[in-house]
């Protein structure tokens, strides 16, 4: 009977669940349903940051080479050279602070012209200073990580500077750590000025080389070689004035309506451990501003009420 | 031979994600192998019973959220790898060790241009031939599975 009954019902040979192309539908499925949601709906936030301070230890094993092999680097640097910096570094300091009194001046000059002119004062920005864990894990987005993250009140959308130029802004805050969308990046935009005569631009990273292009501009617009392109600030994110990139090269093609102009980053953007990221002004232009315009339309009527 | 636990299978991806995720730099990150996509073939090749798509495609996640790559990209290049992977996986006994090299070469490939495609659709830019080096480092390093004891030929003659 047991025997008759095993040969109606013969045992799987394999016991191996659905099929590998069931399976395979399924995930795939599954990872297109995902990619839509976080690309468009933008719901897996948290999910990413949790997941990212899980790995944050990881993270931090990973990097111990390294940081041992530039500590024992640092270490056995030779007294000459040692005295040399120091040298350098003295000169350089000795320089920057007669700058930097008469900036003071002039700072406080521009205050008090800004405020007998009535218009808003420019905001401090903090900065913080922070170090470069790796560069971005795909070569073809130019990102990086830095060690300051949300505990460090870090903000999405802050500027990433080095003593000579821009390098980017921060695009993602995990808890420990911050992406850094480089210049050069595709995705990345900056508001741009040119030093020489002002002209406003708004400049693109080229995404495969580390350069940085100008669209949009007509053919006959008035940029040179060399000329050197500064933050207009206009965003509110960047301050006025920090140098972005330099002017390297100028087509214009007579079939095109557009100028193709190519420039070169100023600040080092592949070589600085340390970078410091600028905070976001806090928004009170704007809203002192639209303070202002609605007092405006309400003081007037009741100045035009008695006439 | 030895039953493979699922321990040994977790601690030997996971110490392939730790060297992915080494700091990188420069050329060393445009010829870096995919370390955990290796390592999961490997597994793939030699215990599919444990080791199934399910397994590629959780794994292809967590590239996903170390690279900060959108979710599911790698994800779903895994699984189709490894449904791949799979579908040939009874035959690789026969196989010598050219035939498996490409064999897995193929599937190196597979992955990245899965990727790439995906990457296309979300409005990334094209790359240019050395996006490829991964699989080209890739398949040197499973040169060592091939000539070491740890060989999936290797545990086909055992057998």
């Amino acid at each position: 009977m047991p025997r008759a009954m095993q040969h109606q019902h013969p045992p799987a040979f394999f016991v191996r669940g659905p099929s590998p192309f069931a399976r395979l539908v399924f995930f795939i499925a599954l990872s297109l349903a995902l990619m839509a949601i976080d690309s468009r709906l933008h719901y897996l936030t948290e999910v990413r940051q949790g997941f990212v301070a899980l790995l944050h230890p990881l993270q931090l094993l990973a990097n111990t080479p390294t940081n041992l092999y530039l500590d024992a680097k640092e270490y056995l640097v030779t007294h000459d050279t040692l005295m040399k910096d120091n040298r350098k570094l003295t000169k350089k300091v000795l320089e920057q602070g007669a700058e930097l009194q008469r900036f003071r001046a002039l700072e406080t000059e521009n205050a008090h012209l800004r405020s007998l002119l009535g218009t808003a004062q420019t905001l401090k920005q903090p900065a913080k200073l922070g170090e470069i864990l790796h560069m971005g894990r795909d070569p073809f987005t130019h990102k990086v990580v830095v060690n300051l993250g949300a505990r460090q009140n870090v903000e999405a959308g802050e500027a990433a500077v080095d003593e000579a130029g821009v390098i980017g802004q921060v695009t993602r805050v995990y808890p420990f750590s911050s992406e850094v969308t480089l210049i050069t990046d595709k995705e990345l935009a900056i508001p741009i000025q040119v030093e020489r005569n002002g002209l406003r631009a708004i400049a693109f990273g080229h995404g495969r080389d580390t350069t940085i292009d100008l669209p949009y501009l007509p053919a006959n617009v008035d940029i040179r070689k060399g000329d050197k392109l500064i933050t207009s600030g206009i965003d509110g994110v960047y301050p006025i004035g920090l140098a972005v990139a330099e002017v390297t090269q100028i087509e214009r093609n007579p079939d095109s309506p557009f100028a193709h102009i190519v420039a070169q980053p100023i600040a080092g953007i592949e070589n600085h451990r340390q970078i410091l990221l600028l905070s976001i002004p806090k928004a009170e232009t704007p809203t002192g501003l639209t303070v202002e315009t609605k007092n405006k339309p309400a003081l007037t009527p009741t100045e035009h009420a008695p006439h | 031979m030895r039953p493979i636990s699922l321990k040994s299978i977790y601690l030997s991806l996971l110490i392939a994600l730790l060297l992915q995720m080494l700091p990188w730099a420069g050329f060393g990150l445009m010829l870096r192998p995919d370390f955990v996509l290796l390592v999961l073939l490997y597994w793939l090749l030699r215990s599919p019973q444990i080791c199934n798509i399910g397994t590629a495609w959780l794994v292809g996640l967590v590239i996903d959220l170390a690279t900060g790559s959108l979710f599911g990209q790698s994800a779903l290049a895994y699984a189709l790898t490894a449904f791949f992977a799979l579908s040939y996986q009874r035959r690789l006994a026969l196989f010598n060790t050219w035939q498996q090299s490409s064999y897995v070469f193929a599937l190196l490939l597979l992955t990245q241009i899965t990727i790439m495609i995906l990457k296309l659709f979300a409005g990334g830019e094209s790359p240019g031939l050395v996006y490829f080096l991964p699989s080209l480092s890739g398949i040197l390093l499973w040169q060592f599975v091939i000539f070491s004891r740890i060989g999936i030929d290797s545990h086909a003659q055992k057998n």
